[in-house]
């Protein structure tokens, strides 16, 4: 998967999570202003487990891997 | 059996404001805001489906319930608060009360008691920010355009619905297998409530979100603060040398996300997680989080707030009576140890008819068993937490305790 497959998988992922217009989910807001709030962020994470079939909840992740979506992107491309 | 499912229950949302305002201009643009929404004077109608449904009649009946007081001694304002809290509905039509108190320095309060069946907190919330854009609006557009006003009944597709209530009969039956620590309801028919509620300043939650960031990890609040009230409550058990068991949280969640609400504004979109600790590992902080978010993760995986949502629906044709045999049976008339509420966003504008909005938090009547409840919010930078406790459940002292263990964890003294 290229990073940019990965970046469009997210976007579309947390656009259904949060119920917006995957138009309107920017790839470099971090995700605390995309209004993402703790059960929102595990919905992520296990997004991401059944898409990609990494688990992130305890792999020490920190904000700067969360910072926006493009950083998760890269984050997810380098472990894939 | 009312207090335990639900449908009795009520919930009040306090806004503070830094100056006085007018009652009767207040209860002039309420009554005038409330008339745009039928659904408010709704009930509970039967006829001959067997599953009931929210009856609204065709124009509202213009009846607000309105209340003015005005508090000499600053130090009343709980008091008055907490009795606006614990007043009953008139009627099964009413789901709506209003308070408004004026303080003597000059302060204000508009409180809106309402019906969990109505709003939700996040709905009430919203439904007060509704209220302030009608009043920018000058009564212009009705502002009920684009607001849900009858939601689908959810109740074809039955399968679905038996087959999320199986789920979820196994995973009370997981739970039930250890012995639940809960404290013992009083006697009596009085079912009051009593409030307190920790306001932290804005230096105090900005440390008490780096602790949350520091021990939970990004964007984990909810668990950290949980982890937090299930170590005060341990020791409170503990002062009591309450018989072993472990505790139980349920934690509502709300199933809106934050555009889904502009929508979906009236009646209840709660759901549960459910979280467990045995009393070995809530001393160890790093333990419990740890063990909190992974039933997070889990729960959300395995689709269990959605299970719970899906099974609600068939709540609605069974008979009180028959919740009573299962509280008293299997659960052996414990539900939880208590339950937890965390509200992260605030719709509201930051005035409300020309004065300062200061501080909102809530004052929840909490389903009893368990009778006991926290109930956080997140407003203008700073962090409230309100612990709602059915009369009689603790001692004045038990609670001062509580308050105090509370506030020293939040802001990390107890280490």
């Amino acid at each position: 998967m290229t990073l940019q497959d990965i970046q469009n998988t997210l976007v579309q992922g947390i656009a259904s999570i949060t119920s917006k217009d995957q138009a309107s989910v920017s790839v470099d807001v971090p995700f605390h202003e995309l209004g993402i709030d703790s059960l929102g962020f595990v919905e992520i994470l296990v997004f991401i487990e059944k898409t990609f079939k990494l688990q992130l909840i305890e792999s020490g992740l920190d904000k700067k891997d969360f910072a926006t979506i493009h950083s998760l992107a890269s984050f997810l491309h380098k472990k894939l | 059996m009312k207090e335990t499912t639900s449908a009795g229950n009520m919930s009040q949302v306090v806004i503070v404001m830094a100056s006085a305002i007018s009652p009767s201009e207040l209860q002039k643009h309420l009554g005038r805001f409330i008339s745009e929404f039928p659904v408010v004077n709704g009930s509970i109608g039967r006829d001959i489906n067997i599953c009931p449904y929210w009856k609204m009649p065709g124009k509202t009946e213009g009846k607000l319930n309105f209340t003015s007081h005005t508090c000499p001694d600053e130090g009343d304002l709980w008091a008055v608060l907490s009795t606006c809290a614990n007043e009953p509905f008139k009627d099964d039509r009413e789901h709506l009360a209003f308070h408004h108190v004026n303080t003597k320095s000059q302060k204000s309060c508009l409180a809106m008691s309402f019906d969990h069946r109505l709003l939700d907190a996040r709905g009430a919330e919203s439904f007060l920010g509704l209220f302030q854009q009608y009043l920018e609006s000058n009564s212009g557009p009705a502002v009920s355009s684009g607001v849900a006003l009858s939601g689908p009944a959810h109740l074809s597709e039955w399968m679905k619905k038996f087959l999320a209530g199986r789920n979820v009969n196994r995973k009370i039956i997981a739970l039930s297998e250890h012995p639940l620590a809960a404290l013992p309801v009083p006697d009596g028919k009085k079912k009051e409530f009593g409030y307190r509620l920790i306001r932290f300043d804005q230096q105090e939650t900005q440390t008490i979100y780096e602790n949350a960031y520091r021990t939970a990890g990004y964007l984990m609040e909810s668990p950290y603060l949980l982890s937090v009230i299930m170590q005060a409550v341990d020791g409170l058990f503990e002062k009591r040398k309450a018989e072993q068991g472990s505790y139980l949280a349920a934690v509502s969640v709300d199933m809106r996300t934050s555009e889904d609400i502009k929508q979906e504004l009236f009646f209840n979109h709660v759901s549960y997680l459910f979280f467990q600790a045995h009393r070995g590992i809530v001393n160890n902080r790093k333990e419990l989080v740890h063990s909190i978010k992974m039933q997070m993760y889990d729960q959300i995986k395995s689709g269990v707030p959605r299970d719970i949502m899906e099974a609600s629906h068939l709540t609605r044709i069974a008979p009180l009576s028959f919740f009573k045999k299962i509280i008293d049976g299997p659960l052996k008339g414990k539900i939880a140890t208590f339950i937890f509420s965390h509200v992260s966003k605030n719709p509201l504008a930051p005035e409300l008819m020309g004065a300062k909005i200061e501080d909102v938090f809530h004052m929840p009547r909490v389903p009893v068993p368990p009778g006991l409840g926290f109930f956080s919010n997140y407003f203008n930078g700073r962090l409230n937490l309100v612990i709602s406790y059915l009369e009689g459940l603790m001692g004045d002292d038990e609670v001062d305790v509580l308050e105090k263990e509370l506030t020293d964890r939040m802001l990390g003294r107890d280490k």
